[in-house]
């Protein structure tokens, strides 16, 4: 009798304390994801609002993005009024614009130039001007708006010869409206370095909240644009056929090297590769990113891909334009030993041709100084 | 973590702005997924015309480029016209690749000019207007219009033969066509050009399995042949900025 109410009493004791063990483990849980809510949103508030992020690596989006500017215009300099100007009215773009952009009245002034040479070719030295002003930094913060009002005027004017990359190359332009891209590596920021500006706290912080944003923000863009690439080709026969590569480079239009299509397709399984791999890289590349390996492996991958479109396709710009934006995922650190290595081994041949020049009376006083010394950026 | 005091620093401002701002780049990352990815029943949980209105024109963009299956043709355009010199019975030309002309900027440059494929671009829309007509379109297309007024009276007689919708999509592109065979026909023959007849090939390439065989032949071509039609200018066309970057291109190549 005794024995089995003691039992039953432990058994009672026992059932409370797992009741009582659970509603402390539950407790302490709670209060450990709440805790790691709490770290998780001060993390991403801090990382949002205390510092710019990627600075060198915006400021080569940036510089990139100009270089594209500039030699899509000087490309077309020569035929510039045969493909967008009064020769091109065949098109009848003059008539009724094809693009929603140039029935904006903000993005109509090539448009209405188009049938006069001259104001045209005057809106091209000035757009080729503004693209070199963006690409060097200047004035940056006005002259980005005014140069993406003009290209996108310019490059909507005749939609017919377009491509994708002017639509990446707009929506990544004015998205750079919102970050701080001549932060470095630019003539702004040599202003800085000799003015520094004076801010508020909460105008910095506002600001590099709006900066890391626009990051966020083109990371998604470019993810989003790559994984749907792939999985648009994911559903062709040509591409599960690992053979999809081969068709347009053997077209007129996107193979511009006839010779070098032909050599790249001639080997069959290389032409698997390139086709699944591009798929593979498309599809992999936000998941790349995410270890410090994987994204070597993966930023490497696209820009050989890239590369190999601008070639053998004919489109520079547009890859140049999409290589742009990848610059953000090489982090600062890498960019700054890039130019530091960059900038010893240029000091360290600089030396050298100075010791095989034992004539020059100039460097023979005084070696040290070819050492090129430039103010710190920081 | 040095956050716990720099956190104490944040303003109201700053909070709300963050707050914001963050909420617009989430909407703005959204749409931009549902945008740019496939056409998924997700969209559904944005309202109808949300997506669109916010993403059209700033952010359009469409990403099934060489997808599901790449481009696997060229487009030709070739042109001829009829030329009276004065005095002179009309004489007929022969046909001349304006596509091969313009292609050559191209090849084996490293930047190619946006010029090199106005034709391909004017080919490829026509052909495309051209096939989705029904076959008793097709004959009157390919009938003569040259007399004044000839654009209104082959629309006329096509409508006749109902889908005016189809004969809408297309009479554009015939216009820009023999719009732009008005401009190769004048480089290359000059101002005694009276009539132009364009014709349009695309040929596919020579299928992956057999592109190392020297003796497999392309597939045979799709041709669009027109009727003869009247000259076409937009207003405001320059002729020498044409003729000026066309000529040489076609002088190029017709030498080989």
């Amino acid at each position: 009798m005794t024995a089995r109410t003691s039992r039953s009493v432990r058994i009672r004791e026992d059932l409370a304390a797992v009741g009582v063990m659970l509603a402390d483990l539950t407790r302490r849980g709670l209060a450990h994801v709440g805790a790691i809510i709490a770290r998780a949103y001060r993390f991403c508030e801090s990382w949002l609002l205390d510092s710019k992020k990627a600075l060198y690596g915006l400021a080569v989006t940036r510089i990139l993005l100009g270089v594209a500017a500039i030699g899509l215009l000087l490309a077309n300099a020569g035929t510039r009024l045969y493909a967008f100007g009064s020769g091109s009215l065949w098109n009848g773009e003059s008539l009724e614009a094809k693009s929603a952009f140039p029935q904006i009245w903000l993005f109509s002034s090539f448009h209405h130039a188009m049938s006069n040479d001259l104001l045209y070719t005057a809106l091209y030295v000035l757009l080729l001007a503004l693209a070199v002003a963006f690409t060097l930094g200047w004035r940056f913060k006005l002259v980005l708006p005014v140069f993406w009002v003009l290209w996108v005027s310019f490059i909507e004017a005749n939609d017919m010869l377009g491509d994708q990359g002017d639509n990446m190359f707009r929506i990544v332009v004015f998205l750079l409206i919102f970050a701080d891209p001549a932060a470095r590596w630019s003539f702004d920021a040599r202003r800085r370095a000799v003015r520094p500006r004076t801010r508020s706290a909460d105008r910095e912080q506002i600001g590099n909240l709006f900066h890391n944003l626009t990051l966020v923000v083109l990371t998604a863009q470019v993810s989003f644009v790559y994984v749907s690439g792939a999985l648009y080709k994911a559903g062709g026969t040509p591409w599960s056929g690992g053979y999809a590569v081969y068709n347009p480079l053997q077209t007129d239009q996107f193979g511009t090297w006839p010779w070098l299509s032909d050599l790249a397709t001639a080997w069959g399984p290389a032409v698997a590769l390139a086709t699944w791999g591009s798929i593979l890289v498309q599809l992999a590349f936000p998941f790349l990113l995410l270890t410090r390996r994987t994204r070597i492996f993966g930023l490497a991958a696209i820009l050989s891909f890239h590369i190999a479109i601008a070639v053998l396709m004919g489109l520079p710009w547009f890859s140049l334009a999409m290589i742009a934006v990848d610059a953000i995922f090489v982090p600062d650190g890498t960019w700054r030993g890039m130019t530091t290595g960059l900038r010893s081994a240029f000091a360290d041949a600089r030396r050298k041709v100075t010791d095989a020049e034992p004539a020059a009376p100039e460097e023979a006083d005084s070696p040290e100084t070819s050492a090129p010394t430039r103010r710190s950026r920081r | 973590m040095t956050s716990q005091p720099l956190s104490r620093r944040r303003s109201p401002l700053v909070r709300a702005v963050l707050v914001v701002a963050s909420v617009v780049a989430a909407w703005h990352i959204f749409a931009s997924f549902l945008w740019i990815a496939p056409p998924s029943p997700l969209r559904e949980v944005v309202p109808a015309g949300a997506l669109k209105g916010y993403m059209l024109p700033l952010f359009g963009q469409s990403w099934s480029v060489f997808a599901p299956e790449p481009i696997n043709g060229s487009y030709t355009l070739e042109v001829r016209a009829i030329v009276e010199e004065d005095g002179a019975d009309p004489a007929e030309t022969e046909w001349v690749d304006a596509t091969a002309a313009e292609v050559s900027m191209a090849q084996y440059n490293l930047f190619p000019p946006r010029a090199a494929f106005a034709g391909t671009g004017v080919a490829s829309a026509l052909k495309s207007g051209f096939d989705d007509l029904t076959d008793d379109h097709r004959v009157i297309a390919g009938l003569n219009y040259f007399e004044a007024d000839w654009e209104n009276r082959m629309a006329e007689k096509m409508k006749t033969y109902g889908k005016p919708e189809l004969v809408d999509a297309y009479l554009p592109r015939e216009h820009m066509a023999t719009a732009y065979a008005t401009q190769v026909a004048l480089a290359v023959w000059g101002d005694d050009v009276v009539r132009v007849q364009y014709r349009v090939t695309r040929q596919n390439v020579v299928p992956f399995a057999s592109r190392n065989d020297p003796d497999a032949t392309p597939p045979s071509p799709q041709v669009v042949e027109t009727g003869w039609r009247g000259l076409v200018r937009n207003p405001g066309q320059s002729d020498a900025a044409f003729r000026d970057v066309f000529l040489p291109a076609y002088e190029r190549t017709a030498d080989k």
